[in-house]
């Protein structure tokens, strides 16, 4: 088991998400930056899909009573265990009664903690990821909070990684997009300025939706008919900044979408910083699958 | 009963991102949506039905599906649905903040606004901003009435509104810039469940004055 001793900012129970409902208005959610807790579990020998904690900005205070082994993966979070600093992408041994004190991110904000074995809660629509808008899913459909305990499953003897020394240590200036299907309606000057110009992430940003502070860009023609999105799509509302949808982001959206985020640099999107800036640059389907592994 | 078919030439297409196919379905959206189920393509995660368009969601890094381009190519669209909805009834309280008010706007007695919303047989174009959140297609043109200019921050869970040309039930509380006319204790998500949305696409819904 683990306890929560001291809760971070937002900790998350997350997995890779659930699939097939998008049409009952259920986005598939799951951690942001799913390479990161898909490296996570290898290193400690779980099933990619198992459960692990998604943490952001600065992370919790955890206790193992029953002792576990742990990794770190995606943002590095000055972890520590008993005073000795711990090193992301490894597998860590923590004794039983050993507390592992996470600290706070520097460049990235979100941190996957993956416990040999899984986080052991129900699945619900298929998956362990929370949803927090929802208020279900993961651990009671909330952020973890002190005197949580959590179960941890029984670990499963895949094969283990030895180290993952790719956690996040660039930082993110350049997102890749593909044409979004409103992209006409925008005035010339808006979709020069789309490419132009550096946006700066807003503090208003969460796994909902990622707003984008920059110079206003036009939309030529009135509203839209709600049209199905999908996380990475970029909406101008009327205030003309945009908003990237994030991972529970809503399945339909009234807005024009000028473009959209490609899958292989969503994990990217998911480490951005509120006040990191960033610009936008516009490849083909080819160019967006290239870079899929 | 009247088959309708709808010509190629209406269906355009565009990428949402590269893991999306947006196909401007119109009004044959539910039957193409029907149909796609049916054919069950390869590399097609799942479909998702909009206001006159239809998401493909492909598995990522995949192309589309030569096949998907083919059908919405090559194939006129039966119109008549292609599989009977559920009916539901749902119980109302018609006492919601903005009934008054969209009586007035509507140029209705409150009796009169109750009875035609009643007598409404409502259809399930598609879900979307909350889970379980069912756009409720059948409300005459002369009643389509816009949406609050400054949306509620809350809107309590079981709220009966109307906005635009559609009527929609919030199944959680949340924020909310429909017009408010009445409430239902129908439970519309539950997410423990196997199929959580009560309404699906094409079901037709009729409210009661409960």
């Amino acid at each position: 088991m683990m306890v929560v001793f001291k809760p971070g900012l937002m900790d998350l129970v997350m997995d890779l998400g659930r699939s097939g409902f998008r049409a009952q208005g259920v986005p598939e959610g799951g951690a942001a930056d799913a390479p990161s807790l898909v490296a996570a579990n290898r290193l400690v020998g779980n099933p990619d899909d198992a459960a692990g904690l998604e943490l952001c900005m600065w992370g919790p205070e955890l206790s193992f009573p029953d002792g576990a082994f742990v990794a770190l993966t995606g943002a590095d979070m000055a972890a520590n265990l008993e005073g000795v600093g711990l090193q992301p992408g490894r597998k860590h041994e923590i004794r039983p009664g050993g507390i592992l004190k996470l600290g706070k991110t520097d460049l990235g904000i979100r941190t996957y903690l993956a416990v040999a074995g899984g986080i052991d809660v129900p699945r619900v629509l298929g998956s362990r990821s929370t949803f927090l808008p929802g208020g279900w899913g993961g651990w009671q459909g909330r952020a973890l909070k002190a005197g949580d305990i959590l179960p941890v499953g029984s670990s499963t003897a895949n094969q283990v990684w030895e180290c993952q020394p790719g956690f996040w240590k660039q930082p993110v200036s350049e997102l890749r997009v593909m044409p979004g299907p409103q992209l006409n309606g925008f005035t010339d000057a808006a979709l020069a300025s789309f490419l132009d110009q550096m946006f700066v992430v807003h503090k208003d940003s969460n796994r909902v939706g990622i707003r984008l502070a920059g110079i206003a860009l036009d939309y030529r023609r009135g509203e839209i008919a709600s049209q199905p999105v999908l996380p990475g799509v970029i909406q101008v509302p009327p205030s003309g900044q945009p908003i990237i949808l994030g991972w529970d982001g809503p399945v339909t959206g009234g807005y024009p979408v000028i473009a959209g985020v490609i899958s292989a640099d969503l994990p990217r999107l998911a480490q951005l910083a509120p006040g990191d800036s960033l610009r936008f640059r516009v490849v083909s389907h080819e160019e967006a699958l290239k870079d899929w592994q | 009963m009247t088959k309708m078919t709808v010509s190629r030439e209406t269906i355009s297409w565009r990428w949402v991102t590269d893991r999306g196919v947006r196909l401007a379905t119109g009004k044959a959206t539910l039957p193409v949506y029907h149909m796609l189920m049916e054919a069950g393509l390869p590399g097609v995660v799942e479909l998702v039905p909009a206001d006159g368009s239809l998401l493909v969601v492909l598995k990522p890094g995949t192309q589309a599906p030569s096949r998907l381009l083919d059908i919405i190519n090559s194939q006129s669209f039966d119109m008549t649905p292609a599989r009977p909805g559920r009916e539901h009834e749902i119980g109302v309280v018609f006492d919601g903040l903005d009934l008054p008010d969209v009586a007035d706007k509507l140029e209705l007695s409150l009796p009169g606004l109750i009875e035609g919303l009643c007598k409404t047989q409502f259809v399930v174009k598609f879900l979307g901003f909350q889970p379980g959140f069912a756009y409720l297609e059948g409300l005459p043109q002369e009643w389509h009435i816009p949406r609050l200019e400054t949306p509620r921050k809350s809107v309590p869970a079981g709220s009966v509104a109307l906005g635009g040309a559609y009527c929609g039930i919030y199944p959680a509380q949340g924020p909310g810039g429909w017009r408010l006319i009445g409430r239902t204790d129908a439970r519309l998500f539950n997410p423990v469940a196997s199929s959580p949305a009560l309404f699906q696409p094409g079901d037709s819904v009729r409210l009661v004055s409960a």
